[in-house]
């Protein structure tokens, strides 16, 4: 009897183990592996399998690396600032439930949702010079018979401003979106007691609402900045490779457009692991900050 | 006191003013790209090529038929300039019907058009309508694309078998989660939310020789492991939040009565958690469906039709409205399953925690 209960006991006690070891496992082989044989790969020669740092020479003395640098930073800074306080105020306007909230609501979850293919699409059809957006503007009147904007033309600063202005389109919505969860979930009576206490709108914006909202707030931001710097597909789609390098256009350029050139695979890799290293960094910023590090019980 | 009670209610009629405004600016910002893609779609291979573009699909075509040089003078009616334009003159019916309905998006036949001509004899232009074929670019892309057919196959298989993967192996851990206190338990946490914001890219590029290695390179089970990596930590979440809103106390009474553990599982837990889990499949699908970055690396002949629709918009030597109907294609299970979870994805949004 007492041996019985022990092993149901001792059941109990690894029954959780059973249950996670698969994920364990799993990423161990598809997450884990992959990403050391890279890490290893990029600072190997690929013909002698020697030692070499010759990746990384590659990537940061290409001519490019600079420019996908620094377009890839603009596209972050500038979006998510940019995104994140128009949601904001957007969010603060709306704030609240209303007839038809919940078709609203999905209406603007729709371009984030959005396959990427899809909003390439859309976009490219209609910034050609024969495409909706110029005909639109005809129609209402804005452009002249036989005038067309060349809207994929131009300088780089143009081209950073469209896709911006793109992405903009697709997340907007959705950032704001989840600000407003986060405000809804905010107790209405803190908000009127900053009122009584004598606040005017911006004091208790300022004192109340957006420290109650941080968390969303970050959550928002970090998951958009990841996003935002993994941009490719709509840059590709749009001005084609090379005339707007970013930092993974140049992996799928090198991997795809030019695969057979001497240096592709060291390319690839390396700018694989520059993406890497961004992106984790922000991850573990995030996780710091949202405290997953601190033991919590619960969650 | 009364002028005060005025001024608030003018505050407040202008805060209801700029509420709509932006309620309304908003859905026509959005909805209006969309818009004009699916419209572009339907149009026919000429109007497509036209500027000003009509924003509106036809309905119908009105022909006007008469006597030309080399034989019968065919002109279609041009919604924008408001006028019969000539488009062909021959006195080849089978080239004049191939013509209308590739060019025109009309289905037409030669006896028709026979029919048409036998009026020319009473009256002299005939005039005639014709409906017009709104999935004709949808059809001639999925004529014209090679592998349209089979990646759209293909794309389905990697989608189920993401599916399976992340489903069985996330549902097992979800339930841990919801149930048992472990050591462990932060670092797993800690983990599937790293995991999930890596770059998928940074996963796909050295997956290439794994996958070689295993012989799953090019097929849609090599695809579906690399979805399923990203994909493992919000079907835990997902199933974690599902389990734990079904109480523990239904699978003790289960157990009371002389079930096994396993069998409170199935017979009582799982039947309740089902629709969450629809949920989570469906959020798996979304994730492999729409993923274009690691099928474009992991795959070379067997392409994913994310990849097929992205290279036609790539290489769009001018067939653009048919790269329109691909996308919408690919945007079409997309917007259906979103609608079934957007609860959950505004969740997931407001915050990824475990």
């Amino acid at each position: 009897m007492t041996a019985q209960r022990k092993s149901a006991h001792l059941g109990k006690r690894i029954t959780p183990y059973l249950l996670v070891i698969p994920v364990f496992i799993y990423y161990l082989i598809f997450w884990v592996q992959p990403v050391l044989q890279q890490v290893i790969r990029s600072f190997l020669d690929p013909t002698t399998g020697q030692l070499s740092l010759e990746s990384y020479r590659l990537v940061l003395t290409d001519p490019d690396f600079i420019p996908a640098l620094r377009n890839t930073a603009i596209i972050v800074v500038i979006s998510v600032t940019m995104e994140f306080f128009i949601a904001l105020f957007l969010a603060l306007i709306i704030k609240r439930d209303f007839w038809g909230a919940s078709i609203f609501l999905f209406l603007a979850m729709l371009p984030m949702a959005l396959p990427p293919v899809a909003v390439g699409a859309m976009w490219k059809t209609g910034l050609t010079t024969n495409g909706w957006l110029n005909s639109l503007l005809h129609y209402v009147g804005f452009l002249p018979e036989g005038e067309k904007i060349y809207w994929l033309a131009g300088s780089t600063w143009k081209m950073l401003a469209l896709i911006i202005i793109i992405d903009a389109w697709q997340v907007i919505p959705s950032v704001m979106i989840i600000l407003l969860a986060g405000l809804q979930n905010i107790p209405k009576e803190l908000e009127e007691a900053g009122y009584v206490f004598g606040g005017n709108y911006f004091t208790v914006l300022r004192k109340i609402t957006l420290p109650l909202l941080r968390p969303t707030i970050q959550t928002a931001v970090v998951l958009r900045l990841i996003a935002a710097i993994q941009i490719w597909l709509i840059v590709i789609v749009l001005v084609g490779f090379s005339r707007l390098p970013v930092l993974v256009e140049r992996i799928v350029y090198y991997h795809e457009e030019v695969p057979r050139l001497n240096i592709s695979p060291q390319m690839a890799a390396g700018y694989t692991m520059i993406v890497t290293v961004i992106v984790s960094l922000a991850a573990l910023i995030y996780l710091r900050l949202s405290g997953a590090f601190s033991r919590r019980e619960g969650g | 006191m009364s002028t005060r009670r005025q001024w608030l209610k003018i505050l407040r009629g202008a805060q209801m003013m700029l509420f709509y405004l932006v309620v309304i600016t908003l859905v026509f910002v959005i909805i209006g790209p969309v818009f004009f893609v699916v419209s572009l779609s339907f149009l026919s291979a000429r109007e497509a090529y036209s500027y000003p573009l009509p924003l509106l699909p036809a309905l119908t075509v009105r022909y006007q038929l008469t006597h030309g040089e080399r034989g019968y003078m065919l002109s279609v009616y041009d919604r924008v300039e408001k006028e019969y334009i000539p488009v062909l003159d021959t006195d080849d019916l089978e080239k004049m019907a191939t013509y209308m309905r590739s060019r025109l998006g009309t289905s037409v036949t030669v006896q028709d058009i026979e029919a048409q001509i036998a009026r020319l004899q009473q009256e002299d232009p005939v005039y005639f309508t014709k409906r017009a074929n709104l999935l004709h670019n949808y059809t001639t892309f999925f004529q014209i694309t090679r592998d349209a057919v089979p990646s759209l196959i293909r794309s389905l298989q990697i989608c189920a078998l993401t599916i399976l993967i992340s489903l069985s192996i996330g549902g097992m851990a979800g339930y841990a989660f919801a149930r048992y206190q472990f050591a462990g338990r932060d670092l797993l946490k800690f983990s599937a939310l790293f995991v999930r914001m890596f770059p998928g890219i940074a996963i796909a590029l050295p997956m290439v020789i794994i996958l070689a290695k295993m012989g799953f390179y090019d097929r849609p089970i090599g695809l579906s492991l690399v979805y399923a990596v990203g994909n493992i930590a919000l079907t835990v979440w997902i199933t974690a939040s599902i389990f734990m809103g079904i109480p523990e106390s239904l699978e003790e009474a289960a157990e009371v009565f002389g079930a096994t553990r396993l069998q409170a599982f199935l017979r009582i837990t799982l039947p309740l958690a089902l629709p969450g889990l629809a949920a989570a499949a469906m959020y798996a699908f979304l994730g492999a469906w729409n993923e274009t970055v690691a099928a474009l690396i992991l795959t070379q002949f067997n392409p994913t039709f994310s990849v097929v629709v992205y290279q036609s918009l790539v290489g769009a030597t001018g067939q653009i409205n048919l790269a329109a109907a691909g996308g919408i294609v690919m945007a079409i299970p997309t917007v259906t399953f979103t609608y079934f979870i957007r609860r959950y994805i505004r969740q997931m949004w407001g915050g990824v925690t475990l």
